[in-house]
């Protein structure tokens, strides 16, 4: 067990080396959730409410919802597709360790700094809205939202290695990763909250496991969803691990063989 | 040391193994692309054609071929990254394929194009995770690397970070990572590519005396003759998938050297061209030295021909041909065996 606490220290210090890149990503971070919020601000000249949304509602809807996922993101996909490809995971196969456990406890020490300074920043831009922001401090809705960001925190794990793992099929992976980036950016509600659209959406984001990093927990934190709705989306999360879990070893299983009969 | 089961037991086994794999074939040209993206054509590659062997521990084995000959793939197979698609392998009792944490716990494999230091950190933490990964226990940990260290005269580059060393300084680091947790057996390939002379030299006699004190069995290819002379006894040599050689160096050379050359060098006037030329090929000419190149089985008769006939001798040498050119003679004529 203690290998997979290394591979965290490891990834601290590797995360150190890249002070700059940790801190200029976030820059761009932050004008998103201000250019969602200039839009959105936009938008409401004029206007009350829009879908059930106030202005205060919908600024709270970006500030928090952005604030969940930056927390829960996992960028470990192009690092896998990276050691596939590269060969690199040859010297780990030699070694008796196991891939998908040291790739979450890495995961974990990757994480640390990134999602920290995320975190600050988005704090930091929600001091210039305290005006606007709608405080929940419900403890029942925010213990909710602790765990489900938990689960979510597991499940973009598992889906950022999966994806990771098409490498083992092909060299060109950016495109795939990309396009899929946007779409869990859409069922998450990161764009705008599903609820402005058809109710068939939402209901095919709830069984999805995307919008319990965004769009579910900014609504519970709003009051705009019901607590057992919550707790039910906590049972939708549990059974996508399993799903995520099942369907990693099965791709694994079958990319290895890809991978010794190619003999990258 | 401790005794070991493998005393009188192949440490390595190599029965019939053969590695096939599938490749995608693409016509010419842009049309070609265009007709692989729709319809593509499988075909199989076999990189190990049959090969068997085995190796005794304690043994330094050289591996010989030209590119693409399948030294690699066959080190794939022995160390478990590939399996192989025919025939057995058995290391240390293990069947490699499994990769069974016991079986991991005792071999290495260093590939001089594929690094497992972390570039962005020094190498020093590669060697503490190792230590974890093998679970190596932490007095016999710092025994081992104060001892690898002193060897290969390192310390100083410890704390720097690996991306930024020399390559010379990284395959040493290479060594180390593999060599902490004490393994049996220790596969090499290419470990000394793209280094210059002196780095060379420096891996090599390092490999040769941590080999004469932990009899650590050996397996290494490399494009160096000169690793190979220095570090094995034996060679198996293969082309095309298929072993075509296993032995001694020396043997190789007696049985496949055709020819051997006799260097002569003469007094006074010294000796004509067209005189020499009567005893066998000129190799290399001026008045007073000559080099001929000769049948391997007439160069005695011929020596004692040129120093019972008219020429000036003063001394008179008969030498083998170098080893590379061996090699280079057997790939080139594929009728062997």
């Amino acid at each position: 067990m203690k290998k997979y606490f290394t591979a965290i220290t490891i990834y601290w210090q590797r995360a150190l080396t890249y002070r700059f890149s940790i801190v200029a990503y976030r820059i761009g971070e932050v004008t998103e959730t201000l250019v969602l919020i200039l839009l959105w601000t936009a938008i409401y000249e004029g206007q009350e409410l829009i879908r059930g949304f106030t202005l205060e509602e919908m600024v709270t809807y970006v500030l928090m919802g952005t604030l969940f996922s930056v927390a829960t993101r996992n960028f470990g996909t192009g690092l896998i597709a990276r050691e596939i490809k590269d060969g690199i995971l040859s010297t780990l196969l030699v070694k008796p360790i196991n891939y998908l456990a040291y790739d979450f406890f890495r995961g974990l020490g990757r994480r640390t700094f990134v999602s920290g300074f995320s975190v600050l920043s988005q704090l930091i831009v929600m001091l210039f809205f305290l005006d606007t922001l709608i405080l929940n401090l419900d403890f029942k809705t925010n213990a909710l939202i602790l765990v489900m960001l938990i689960l979510t925190l597991l499940i973009e794990s598992l889906l950022s290695y999966l994806l990771g793992l098409i490498a083992f099929w092909t060299d060109e992976v950016d495109g795939i990763f990309e396009t899929f980036g946007r779409i869990r950016q859409f069922f998450a509600g990161g764009y705008f909250p599903l609820s402005l659209l058809p109710l068939t959406f939402l209901q095919i984001s709830f069984a999805l496991p995307f919008a319990y990093s965004f769009f579910v927990p900014a609504q519970l934190y709003l009051g705009k969803m019901d607590f057992a709705t919550g707790v039910k989306g906590l049972g939708v999360q549990v059974i996508w691990i399993f799903i995520l879990y099942a369907i990693i070893q099965f791709v694994w299983k079958r990319g290895l063989r890809r991978y010794e009969g190619i003999g990258i | 040391m401790k005794e070991s089961v493998f005393k009188n037991m192949p440490i390595i086994q190599a029965k019939n193994l053969g590695k096939s794999y599938p490749f995608y074939k693409k016509e010419k040209g842009f049309g070609g692309a265009v007709k692989s993206f729709f319809a593509r054509k499988t075909e199989l590659a076999h990189a190990v054609k049959d090969i068997s062997f085995s190796i005794e521990e304690g043994e330094v084995v050289g591996f010989l071929g030209p590119n693409g000959a399948g030294k690699t793939t066959t080190l794939k197979m022995l160390s478990g990254i590939t399996t192989p698609s025919k025939g057995e392998a058995r290391v240390l009792g293990f069947e490699p394929g499994k990769r069974e944490y016991a079986y991991q716990r005792q071999f290495s494999i260093v590939m001089g194009q594929k690094n497992q230091l972390f570039q962005d950190l020094p190498p020093i933490e590669t060697f503490a995770f190792n230590k974890d990964i093998y679970g190596i226990p932490e007095k016999e940990y710092q025994e081992t690397l104060a001892e690898l260290i002193e060897i290969l005269g390192v310390e100083e580059i410890l704390y720097r970070q690996a991306r930024k060393l020399s390559l010379g300084q990284r395959m040493k680091c290479e060594l180390i990572a593999a060599l902490l947790h004490r393994p049996k057996i220790l596969f090499l390939d290419e470990p000394t590519i793209g280094l210059d002379v002196v780095a060379q030299k420096n891996i090599r006699d390092f490999l040769k005396k941590y080999n004469q004190e932990h009899k650590t069995t050996i397996m290494l290819t490399s494009h160096y003759m000169e690793d190979i002379r220095e570090l094995c006894e034996r060679v198996i040599v293969i082309s095309e998938g298929r072993l075509i050689y296993d032995g001694g160096i020396d043997k190789l050379i007696a049985d496949y050297a055709p020819y051997k050359f006799i260097k002569v060098t003469f007094n006074q006037d010294g000796a004509k061209k067209e005189t020499v030329a009567l005893y066998g090929e000129v190799v290399e000419y001026n008045q007073y030295r000559v080099v001929l190149q000769v049948p391997r089985k007439k160069a005695r008769q011929v020596a004692a021909d040129i120093l019972n006939g008219e020429l000036p001798v003063d001394d008179i040498f008969l030498d083998e041909e170098d080893i590379d050119a061996v090699i280079r003679e057997i790939f080139n004529k594929n009728e062997i065996i």
